[in-house]
């Protein structure tokens, strides 16, 4: 009887400690190994150099490699360093932030679905033009591009460090598909 | 044979005891402020649709079927209702910030256009998570023009 009330009593924790050990892991996830980088943290830079990496993964329809540099944005936005922020600026960041990461997870999180990467994309790439407005390009010529036929023929922007069009919305399908709207110094 | 006994005694057992572990329930009852009715227009019948087919985990107050109060299935629930509201939360869609919103209104309509939302598992259990194709393209109709005319702002 006795092993029987103890098998009972341990059935019960461990469905119980199922419950909650994905949330922990969760938790964990938001707050990546700080130990990892220095004390000093990432800059809006960082950001823009993981978002040229994904979209140039986009480009070549490469979805693996997009969500791998999704991920090292999420990890970039995570450790950001505001203290040279202007006020404007950290109120600009304040209000990309939030949009910027949950697009930035979701493409990291559908390695296998590159149309879905590249819906986020659409969202995601406005966030980080906005942020270039505000922070500028951190020394380097970068180019804001459009392909109309993206989104849905709704058309979709997106920033490249490269003068020439590679699209990272049609990718190898249609891989010149656009124009240079703006250069951004 | 006793061990059979014993085996079957115990995950008898476990059943009934599981049973006396509940979840809170979700419901707040309480109108927000930051609610989505609050923030747009919504006309009645894309409402009557979201509220039906999306509100059990998508905001702070589910209708919970007779089976929820049986262990293990209150737990499932329970986990659906907390990832579902982590994801989108209709009554407090007020508080994302502009873009966010944006983002919010597109995936809703790929969502639902791709099939992946409603969940099936929610689908098998409630009729009316089932949407005819009417209804979809009524939802998504809706809320593309509301995120394109708040993208043209």
């Amino acid at each position: 009887m006795k092993v029987t009330i103890l098998s009972i009593a341990l059935a019960a924790f461990s469905l119980g400690a199922c419950n909650n050990s994905q949330t922990s892991t969760a938790k964990t996830d938001q707050h990546p190994d700080s130990s990892a980088v220095t004390t000093e943290g990432t800059s809006v830079r960082d950001i823009t150099d993981v978002y040229l990496q994904l979209k140039n993964a986009l480009a070549e329809d490469n979805g693996n490699d997009a969500a791998g540099a999704a991920k090292k944005m999420v990890e970039a936005i995570g450790k950001i360093n505001q203290s040279a922020f202007t006020s404007d600026q950290k109120k600009l960041y304040a209000d990309i932030e939030p949009d910027l990461k949950e697009n930035a997870e979701h493409i990291s999180e559908n390695s296998d679905k590159l149309e879905h990467q590249r819906e986020h994309f659409v969202m995601l790439s406005n966030d980080v033009a906005d942020l270039i407005k505000g922070f500028g390009t951190g020394g380097q010529i970068l180019y804001k591009d459009f392909c109309p036929m993206a989104n849905d023929n709704k058309g979709a922007i997106w920033i490249s460090e490269v003068k020439e069009i590679k699209n990272p919305y049609m990718g190898k399908s249609s891989p010149t598909c656009g124009s240079m709207k703006e250069e951004l110094k | 044979m006793r061990l059979i006994r014993k085996t079957l005694l115990a995950v008898l057992l476990t059943f009934v005891i599981i049973q006396f572990i509940r979840p809170a329930r979700n419901r707040s009852g309480q109108a927000s402020a930051a609610d989505f009715t609050k923030v747009y227009q919504v006309p009645v019948d894309v409402q009557s649709v979201l509220q039906k087919a999306c509100y059990d985990c998508h905001s702070n107050n589910t209708r919970y079927p007779w089976y929820t109060n049986i262990q293990p299935m209150g737990w499932m629930m329970a986990r659906h209702i907390k990832k579902g509201k982590e994801q989108l939360n209709f009554n407090e869609f007020g508080s994302y910030t502009g873009r966010r919103r944006i983002s919010k209104l597109k995936g809703i309509a790929n969502q639902i256009r791709d099939g992946d939302m409603p969940l099936w598992s929610y689908k098998i259990m409630h009729k009316q998570g089932r949407l005819s194709d009417s209804q979809k393209k009524l939802v998504i109709e809706w809320i593309n023009k509301t995120a394109d005319s708040l993208l043209a702002d």
